[in-house]
C-alpha cells in the first residue's frame, strides 16, 4: 500500500490544535475549531471539512472509502465520539461517544444522542431532522422547533472557541499558509 | 465466572411462631439445592445489622429537590406540583424553552435572538428532542405551568372519575371506621375485606353497564347492592367512548395497509404511567409529570431499633443513623488457588518472604476464567476482614453438600475447624512497625515447622502463626486481615455449581457495657460468658465457579 501523503489545507481562519494527529489529504475550512488530541485520519480517501465545525477532543473521523469524505457546516462532534460516515451535511450534532459505522450517511440537521452505536447492515442515508436516542439506539424525527436558537448558540460557541483556544493551545498552520 | 460469598438473611424466612418471647426455633441455611436458596443469600454491602423495610422519612422531587410535605403530597398526587415534567418518549426530564423568533423575510441578516424567549413556551426534551408542541400543549409564560396546566389535568376524564369514587367511598369509610374500636389484626382483616366488598360491588356494577351490541341478561339493579345499601354507578359510558375507539381502530388498519413507522404507535412503557385507557398514537403521548422520590428509614423487624435514618435534606446523601452490617460482620473474600500441580512454587515463594497474596494473585490471573474440572484438587483462600475495634475469635462449620438420588456428594470440603483469631482494626499508622516484625516470625515459623501433613490447627493456638499444612488453616496474619486456606476435591462424575454453606460464627469481647444486644441477622444469637462475650453466627454460601465437564 502507498504510504499515506500529509497533505494539509487548513483555511487561515480555522483554528487547529498543535496536538492534533492528522494523517492523509486533508482539507479544513473556514471557522473551523478542532480541539487538541482529535484524530483525523484520512487513510483511504481524503477528507473535506467544511465551515465552523466544532471537532472536540478525543474525536476520531475516519475514511475508509476511497472517495473523499464531505463533512458540512457548522457540524458538532463531541468529545470522544468516533465518525466513519462517507458524508455528512450541515447542523448536524453527533454527541458524546456516540459510534457511527461507515454504511450511514448523514443529511442535515441530524442529532446522534450521546454513547448511541449506530452500526447499520446496508447503506442507508439518515434523513433530515432525525434523532438517535437512547441506549437501544431508537429513532425519531425531530420537528425542528428550537433549531434558529441552536443555530445562534453553536455560533457563538465557535465563536468563543476560537478566540480563546488559540490563547492557551499552539496552533498549527496548513501547508500553504 | 468468579468465586464470590454471599451471606445469608433472615428477612426472606417465614416466622415460626408468632408469639412474642417464644425462642426462635432451631435454623438451618437451606442447601444449595433447595429453592429457597437463591432468595436467602445476599452480598454483604447490601445488608444492615437487622433488617426490614419501612418508613417513609420524606419526599422529594429528583429533579428540583424541593422537599415536598407529607401533607401535601396526597393532594399532589405523589408528583411535584412545580414545573418538573417527564418526557413521554424516553422518560428524562424537560426544560422549558422558548419559540424560535420570526425569520426575517429576506434572510439575509440573522434573526434577533431575544434573550427572554418569544410566547409560546413549551417544553422540550434535550435528549430525544421530542416537544410538548407535538402534543398540543403551549405556554404562555414560562414560569407557572403547574397552575397552567392545571386546568386540562383537572377534566381528564381519569381525574373525574377518580374523584367521583372517593365521593362515593368516604361515606362508607367513615361507616366502617365507626363500628370496630379496638384495633387488633382481627378487626383489621374485616375492615380491609368490607372496603373490599364495597370495592367488588363497584366493580361487578360497572362491569354490568350497558355495553351496546351485545345481549345480556337484564341484571336486577338491586341485586348490585352491597350490604351498605348504596351501589356506584360510573359515569362514564362505554357508549360515549365508543366513537374514539372506532377511530383508533381504523387508524390500526390504515397502517397495516400503508406504510408502517414503528414510532407511531406509543409503547407499552410509555402507556401505562396513565390509569386511564389512552390513546394508541405516539403523537398523543402527554408530559408526565416527575413522580416523586421518597427517602426511607429502616428499622429492625424483630426490636424495631432504627437501623438507617437519612438526613432530611434532600441534596445530601449521608446518614444520620447508619447500622451496616459490613461494620460488624467480618468481611469474607473467596480466592481460587490453581491446581495442587502449581502449589510448591506458591509456597516457595511465601517461604522467602514474599508476600503469600502476590503469589496467589498471579497464579489467579494465570487461571481466571477457567472452570473447575473434575477429579482434581483446588485450594481456596477465604480472607476475612475484621472491622470491630476489638480482636475476634472465628469458628467455621461447613455443611456438607447433599448428595442427592444415592449419587456420591460431588464435592468434599475441608476447612479448618479450630477457630482462629483476628487482630482489630486500627488505622494504617499504627501498623508500621508491628508488620515487619510479624513477618519475621512468620518467615521462621514456617521455615521451622516445614511443610508438614498435619491439617489441623487443634494443637496451635490463636498468636501462633501455623502454617504446617500449606493449604488448609491459616495462612496469614497481616493488620485485621486472616487468610485461611480450604481445599475443595471435585469428584469424577459431578457437574454443576460447586456451593456450599458455612456457618460462620465469631465472639469478641465487648468492653462497652451499653452496646446493643438486640438480635442480629443471624437466625442464633447466643450470649456466652458473663455478658461480656459476645457470640454471633451467620450463614454465608461459597460459591467457587462451575464443573466443567472433562474434555
Amino acid at each position: 500500500m502507498a504510504p499515506i501523503k500529509d497533505r494539509f489545507t487548513i483555511h487561515s481562519k480555522a483554528v487547529v490544535c498543535q496536538d492534533v494527529d492528522l494523517r492523509g489529504e486533508i482539507t479544513i475550512g473556514s471557522g473551523t475549531v478542532v480541539h487538541p488530541k482529535a484524530t483525523i485520519f484520512a487513510i483511504t480517501g481524503p477528507i473535506v471539512i467544511g465551515a465552523n465545525c466544532i471537532i472536540e477532543e478525543a474525536v476520531i473521523i475516519i475514511n475508509r472509502k476511497k472517495e473523499v469524505m464531505r463533512i458540512g457546516d457548522e457540524n458538532l462532534f463531541e468529545i470522544g465520539c468516533r465518525v466513519e460516515c462517507p458524508s455528512i451535511g450541515d447542523f448536524n450534532t453527533i454527541s458524546t461517544r456516540a459510534r457511527v459505522h461507515y454504511t450511514l450517511r448523514l443529511t442535515s440537521y441530524c442529532v446522534i444522542g450521546a454513547g448511541c452505536l449506530v452500526v447499520l447492515p446496508e447503506e442507508e442515508v439518515l434523513e433530515e431532522h432525525t434523532v438517535i436516542y437512547g441506549p437501544a439506539s431508537e429513532r425519531r424525527v425531530w420537528s425542528g422547533r428550537g433549531h434558529i436558537q441552536e443555530l445562534d448558540l453553536r455560533r457563538k460557541h465557535s465563536e468563543y472557541l476560537r478566540e480563546t483556544l488559540p490563547k492557551f493551545n499552539r496552533l498549527r498552520r496548513g501547508d500553504g499558509a | 465466572m468468579p468465586a464470590s460469598i454471599l451471606y445469608h438473611c433472615t428477612c426472606t424466612s417465614v416466622p415460626s411462631s408468632s408469639v412474642i418471647g417464644a425462642p426462635p426455633a432451631p435454623f438451618t441455611a437451606p442447601p444449595p439445592q433447595h429453592p429457597l436458596h437463591a432468595f436467602g443469600f445476599h452480598p454483604l454491602p447490601t445488608l444492615y445489622f437487622c433488617e426490614e423495610c419501612d418508613d417513609v422519612s420524606g419526599y422529594y422531587c429528583p429533579n428540583c429537590l424541593f422537599e415536598v410535605p407529607s401533607a401535601s403530597v396526597r393532594a399532589e398526587k405523589n408528583r411535584c406540583a412545580r414545573n418538573c415534567f417527564l418526557c413521554p418518549q424516553c422518560s428524562n426530564t424537560l426544560s422549558i424553552v422558548s419559540s424560535d423568533p420570526p425569520l426575517n423575510p429576506d434572510n439575509r441578516h440573522p434573526p434577533v435572538i431575544n434573550s427572554v424567549g418569544d410566547p409560546p413556551f413549551f417544553l422540550y426534551c434535550n435528549y430525544c428532542r421530542w416537544d410538548s408542541a407535538e402534543a398540543g400543549i403551549t405556554f404562555d409564560k414560562p414560569t407557572g405551568l403547574a397552575l397552567q396546566l392545571q386546568k386540562t389535568e383537572d377534566s381528564s376524564p381519569d381525574t373525574l372519575e377518580f374523584d367521583r369514587l372517593k365521593e362515593h367511598f368516604e361515606p362508607l369509610i367513615r361507616i366502617s371506621h365507626v363500628q370496630p374500636t379496638a384495633i387488633t389484626a382481627h378487626t383489621i382483616q374485616t375492615h380491609s375485606h368490607s372496603a373490599l366488598s364495597a370495592i367488588n360491588a363497584a366493580a361487578s356494577s360497572a362491569l354490568a353497564r350497558d355495553v351496546p351490541g351485545l345481549r345480556r341478561k337484564r341484571v336486577d339493579p338491586n341485586a348490585a347492592k352491597d350490604e351498605y345499601g348504596a351501589y356506584y354507578r360510573s359515569r362514564i359510558d362505554s357508549i360515549s367512548g365508543g366513537g374514539e375507539v372506532h377511530a383508533e381502530v381504523e387508524w390500526l388498519k390504515d397502517m397495516a395497509q400503508e406504510e408502517f413507522l414503528l414510532g407511531d404507535v406509543s409503547r407499552l412503557e410509555q402507556r401505562w404511567v396513565g390509569s386511564w385507557v389512552q390513546s394508541l398514537k405516539s403523537i398523543d403521548l402527554k408530559p408526565l409529570r416527575i413522580p416523586l422520590h421518597s427517602k426511607q428509614t429502616k428499622r429492625c423487624p424483630k426490636c424495631r431499633h432504627i437501623l438507617i435514618k437519612p438526613e432530611q435534606k434532600s441534596q445530601s446523601t449521608r446518614y444520620k443513623i447508619k447500622l451496616m452490617a459490613a461494620n460488624y460482620l467480618p468481611s469474607i473474600d473467596v480466592l481460587l488457588v490453581p491446581p495442587l500441580t502449581a502449589q510448591p512454587s506458591a509456597t516457595l515463594s511465601r517461604a522467602t518472604g514474599g508476600k503469600a497474596k502476590q503469589s496467589g494473585a498471579a497464579a489467579d490471573d494465570a487461571n481466571a476464567g477457567q472452570a473447575l474440572q473434575q477429579g482434581k484438587t483446588y485450594a481456596f483462600q477465604l480472607a476475612f476482614t475484621n472491622p470491630l475495634y476489638e480482636p475476634i475469635q472465628v469458628r467455621m462449620t461447613v455443611q456438607r453438600p447433599q448428595s442427592k438420588q444415592g449419587k456420591r456428594a460431588p464435592f468434599a470440603v475441608s476447612l479448618p475447624t479450630s477457630s482462629f483469631s483476628i487482630s482489630a482494626f486500627a488505622e494504617a499508622w499504627e501498623y508500621d512497625d508491628e508488620e515487619d516484625a510479624e513477618i519475621n516470625d512468620d518467615d521462621i515459623e514456617d521455615m521451622l515447622a516445614g511443610r508438614g501433613t498435619d491439617g489441623s490447627l487443634a494443637a496451635r493456638d490463636s498468636g501462633k502463626k501455623g502454617a504446617s499444612n500449606s493449604t488448609v488453616g491459616v495462612l496469614e496474619r497481616k493488620a485485621n486481615v486472616t487468610k485461611v486456606g480450604g481445599e475443595v476435591v471435585i469428584g469424577r462424575e459431578s457437574d454443576g455449581n460447586v456451593q456450599f454453606n458455612v456457618l460462620v460464627s465469631y465472639t469478641y469481647r465487648a468492653d462497652d457495657p451499653t452496646e446493643e444486644t438486640g438480635s442480629s441477622a443471624a437466625p442464633k444469637t447466643a450470649v456466652s460468658g458473663g455478658g461480656e462475650n459476645k457470640t454471633f453466627s451467620f450463614y454465608i454460601v461459597v460459591d467457587l465457579g462451575t464443573i466443567s465437564p472433562a474434555s
